[in-house]
This record gives C-alpha cells, sequence and structure tokens, in this order.
C-alpha cells in the first residue's frame, strides 16, 4: 500500500500557496465570529442535571442523621481512595452500623461519582454547588458535619422537590433492574434508566448544546 | 533652539512609538483571541483596554533576575543593543512629507545595519545567558539573520534601482501618489521576497525559531525577566513597526493616498502599517512554526534565487525603458 501524505498539487497552487491562504481565510471568518468565552463571575454556567459538584450528606428527615448505613462500598468504590468512613454498631437494640464519622477530603477527590452510584440508600449525593474553594485545608476536608450542612445548604435554596435530587439515576451500570438495591429502583426518566442512560458521546445526540454557545460554533 | 526642537520632535517621537507598542500587543491579543474565538484581554478597564498600561507597570516593578552564571556587563547591555538599534531606525523613517527626524540619503542602508545590529543584541543575550536555551536561540537568530539579510537587501535593490535613491522620502516621491506608480506592482516579486524575509527579520511566527515556545522554553530571552525582557519585547515590536513602516514605503507607496488629508499628513502612512501590523497578527494566528532545515531551505535555494531574477529583470526593463 502506498501512502501519500502530501495530496499532489498544480503548479498555479504551489505558486500560490493556496492551503496557506485557505488557512488564514479560516482565520479571517473566526475574527468575525462570535466567541463561546463564558465571561465567569458575572454569567454562571447553565448547570445540566446530573452535575457532580460539592459532596453533601443527605439528611434523612425522620432521624435528622444521616442516612448511611457503614455498608463501605463508598470507601471500596472511590478510585483516589478520598472517604474515610468511622462506625459501630449498635449493640443493645438493632444490630445497625452507626456512623461516628465520615470524612471526605475534597482536595483528593476526582468528581467521577462511583460513590454515588454504589450508595444502596442514596445518603451521598454530589450536589450542584461548584463554587467553595477556600482559604484553609480544613475547611475543605469535610467531616460529617460539614457533609450534612452541605446538603441544608443546597437543599435550602433548591428550587426542586429536595426527593427528587436524591439521585435515583445515579445508578450502576448495566445491571438489571431488579437487581439493584431498593433506594436506587425509584422511577426516573427513561433516558436516564438501564440502556437507554445517555452517558459520554450519546449525550451530544441527545441534548441540545447551551443557548450560549450554539450560534456560530459549527464545527 | 534648533536643537531643542529636534530634542521635543525626539521625544514625542518616542511617546507616540511606544503608546503603539503598549496598544500593539493589545490589538494581537485582541485580534488572536477573536481569531480563536475567545475574547482576549476583557478585564483591565472597559474590554480589556487598560491590560498594557497595567502589564507596563507590572513589568517594571518586577524582580530583576540576573543568574548567577551570566556574563553580567554583556547580559544587562544586549537588551539595550537590542532597544536603541530599533529606535535609531525610526529616526530616518519618512511620516510624510517633511516629517522626519533626519532625512539622510542612505536611509535604506542605514535601516538594514541597524536591524542587523539589533540582532546583535539577540545572539550576546543568548551568549551571556550561560544557558542552553538562550544559547541555542542566539544561534538561531544569527543564522536566520544572516540568511534572510541577504534576500530582503536584493529584493530592495529593486527598489533602489526604480526610484534612483537610497533616501526614503525620494523613494515615495518617485512612485507618485496614483496606484499604478506603487511599486507594489512593477516589483511584485520583489514584495513577495520581501514580506517572507521580513516576517524573518523580526521572528515572528511562522520564523519565530530564535524564541521557539516549544523547544527553546522562550529562546534568547529565557533567563530575562522583569524590565529586561520588557525591553527585548518593545524591541520586537518596534522592530515589526520599522518594517512595515519600510514596506509602507518601498511599495506601497509612502503617505500619498487617494486624497490629501488637510490636518494630519501621515494619516495614509499610518494606516498601511497598521496593515501591515494586522497581517503580521493574522499570520502569527494562522500559520504553524517551519522547522529549521526548511527555513533555511527557503532562504537561500528559493528567496535568494527569486530576488536575483527580480533583480536582472528589474535592471533590463530599467535599462530598455529609461
Amino acid at each position: 500500500m502506498q501512502i501519500q501524505y502530501k495530496p499532489k498539487r498544480t503548479w498555479l497552487a504551489t505558486i500560490f500557496q493556496v492551503e496557506i491562504l485557505r488557512g488564514m481565510a479560516l482565520t479571517l471568518k473566526r475574527l468575525f465570529s462570535r466567541p463561546i468565552t463564558r465571561q465567569y463571575p458575572e454569567e454562571k454556567p447553565q448547570i445540566k442535571i446530573g452535575f457532580r459538584g460539592q459532596h453533601a450528606l443527605v439528611r434523612d428527615p425522620a432521624t435528622g442523621l444521616t442516612k448511611c448505613v457503614g455498608c463501605m462500598r463508598c470507601a471500596m468504590v472511590c478510585p483516589s481512595r478520598c472517604i474515610r468512613i468511622r462506625s459501630h454498631k449498635e449493640k443493645e437494640q438493632w444490630n445497625r452500623r452507626l456512623i461516628d464519622d465520615y470524612r471526605i477530603e475534597a482536595l483528593r477527590c476526582v468528581y467521577c461519582g462511583y460513590c454515588v452510584e454504589v450508595c444502596p440508600v442514596n445518603a451521598i449525593v454530589l450536589t450542584e454547588v461548584f463554587e467553595y474553594g477556600a482559604y484553609d485545608r480544613q475547611s475543605i476536608f469535610f467531616n460529617m458535619e460539614q457533609l450534612l450542612t452541605n446538603w441544608d445548604r443546597f437543599a435550602a435554596q433548591m428550587d426542586r422537590p429536595v426527593a427528587d435530587y436524591v439521585n435515583p439515576f445515579w445508578r450502576p451500570r448495566g445491571l438489571a433492574e431488579h437487581t439493584l438495591p431498593v433506594g436506587k429502583r425509584l422511577a426516573v426518566a427513561p433516558e436516564w434508566s438501564g440502556e437507554q442512560q445517555v452517558v459520554g458521546r450519546n449525550w451530544r445526540q441527545h441534548h441540545q448544546p447551551e443557548p450560549s454557545c450554539k450560534e456560530d460554533v459549527d464545527v | 533652539m534648533h536643537i531643542i526642537i529636534i530634542l521635543i520632535e525626539i521625544l514625542a517621537l518616542f511617546a507616540l512609538v511606544m503608546l503603539h507598542v503598549a496598544y500593539a500587543t493589545y490589538f494581537e491579543r485582541k485580534i488572536i483571541g477573536h481569531m480563536q474565538v475567545r475574547l482576549g484581554p476583557m478585564r483591565v478597564g472597559w474590554h480589556g483596554l487598560l491590560q498594557p498600561i497595567a502589564d507596563g507597570i507590572k513589568s517594571f516593578f518586577k524582580e530583576d533576575i540576573i543568574p548567577a552564571g551570566a556574563d553580567r556587563p554583556t547580559f544587562v547591555a544586549a537588551p539595550i543593543i537590542c532597544l536603541v538599534a530599533m529606535l535609531t531606525s525610526l529616526a530616518v523613517l519618512p511620516f510624510a512629507k517633511g516629517w522626519v527626524l533626519a532625512d539622510i540619503d542612505i536611509g535604506l542602508l542605514f535601516i538594514f545595519a541597524m536591524s542587523s545590529l539589533a540582532s546583535y543584541g539577540v545572539v550576546l543575550a543568548g551568549w551571556a545567558s550561560n544557558s542552553k536555551f538562550s544559547f541555542l536561540g542566539g544561534l538561531r537568530s544569527m543564522a536566520q539573520v544572516i540568511s534572510y539579510e541577504i534576500a530582503m537587501g536584493l529584493s530592495l535593490v529593486g527598489v533602489m534601482l526604480l526610484s534612483g535613491s537610497l533616501n526614503l522620502s525620494r523613494i515615495v516621491e518617485a512612485q507618485g501618489d496614483s496606484i499604478l506608480g506603487m511599486y507594489l506592482l512593477p516589483q511584485c516579486l520583489g514584495f513577495f521576497v520581501f514580506f517572507i524575509s521580513m516576517l524573518a527579520e523580526t521572528n515572528r511566527v511562522p520564523f519565530d525559531l530564535p524564541e521557539a515556545e516549544t523547544e527553546l522554553v522562550s529562546g534568547y530571552c529565557t533567563e530575562y525577566s522583569g524590565m529586561r525582557y520588557a525591553i527585548f519585547f518593545m524591541a520586537e515590536y518596534i522592530g515589526m513597526m520599522v518594517m512595515a513602516s519600510i514596506g509602507t514605503i518601498c511599495f506601497l507607496g509612502g503617505w500619498n493616498g487617494p486624497f490629501a488629508v488637510p490636518f494630519f499628513p501621515p494619516l495614509w502612512f499610518v494606516l498601511k502599517v497598521y496593515l501591515f501590523l494586522f497581517l503580521f497578527i493574522w499570520i502569527r494566528a494562522t500559520l504553524p512554526r517551519y522547522r529549521y532545515d526548511q527555513l533555511m531551505d527557503l532562504g537561500w535555494k528559493l528567496l535568494i534565487p527569486l530576488a536575483l531574477v527580480n533583480l536582472v529583470l528589474t535592471a533590463c526593463l530599467k535599462a530598455m525603458i529609461g
């Protein structure tokens, strides 16, 4: 097989360097197109469903404590090993696990969302808050109190019902509905369940681009 | 009295050129930004208009670092050589009829001399920094300037032949004030060679090998910081403007335009220079860098023969007609 790296040119094309001229025409055209830059602090990004932001532990309205049962699945699945859970067994009554502390080192987190997918009781969520920079590390190494407060703060400013946000659509991929834990079987829109779940590349086909980047970007 | 007037003129020119240098950087960042579908500087002032001033203040107050192994006097002198050589060549440029600081008869030669001198600054900077990157940058600059100086000189010999003078004002006058009089048409080959060697002389993309940031960190100015780096920067931009002015004077008819402007005679000259600067930036936003051997090939095997052909043709034409 012969690979032709350079397409053949006529002598006229060689003299006038058509490739260079074509490139220059392209940049000139782009000069008059609308920039897609978002002026961030003034212009916030439009947050999509399934956004993975600040970590929070959902506060159980019944008990006022975390829903976490200490199964350690999140700590096991975490690729950056940033979750530490300390728990003890309640001997007297139910023989259940009580959480002493739940720590997330947010600086090590890669926001993969595996902990949310794997949690059988929907205890941990990633909220839509993304502006939580701080000047000291302590306030970004979340402990259980901070994680619960994160949830309270997020739930207070949310305009949708809170129950919907406790991500039923973040579930382990490729599992049949009946094999999922009960907490994960909540009803979701078809595009978020099972085979139709839109992830990765297919996202572009299912969602229109944001209005701010729609014009002029015909790439 | 005469000296004072000249001094005032020099100061005014210096201030104007420095302002132009500052805003050329802004212009460049904005245009490249928009060509890459970005916005460019937006924060300092309205649409980032005060950005060059902020940059100037910043580089002025930055720490001045001289590496321990550097050759101190040479290291200090190199950027100054660059800047002075570039600023000196501004003196002979005629901005309009009579708007010239030194109307000397060897203007074009003087500019060549000064632009070669500026490359000494680059070479010395590369040598004095005592760093591999700087040294390689300096060497490349030397090789590049030598090979492109010849092509550039030869391409302008055609202009000298047609106008019969080395005085820049007289070159402009020889072109007359009609579009057909411009040397762009009879010297189109010369203009082509001149334009490419102009890019190479000013170390601009696609010939920015002396400061190729992808391979040589920052080339000859790797070890420079703060104000000294800013001086190199200014020298580069003044070099661009000088080369743009030479192109305007020798090929585009200098200050002559479609109609005379009453209060500001250099208007057409300035507009043509801006056009050249835009071209510089446009090319920078589009083209990738040449490889070193391609650069040498282009210079020695294409541009110099072309310039010689142009020279012979022009001479024959001149002999037949005039």
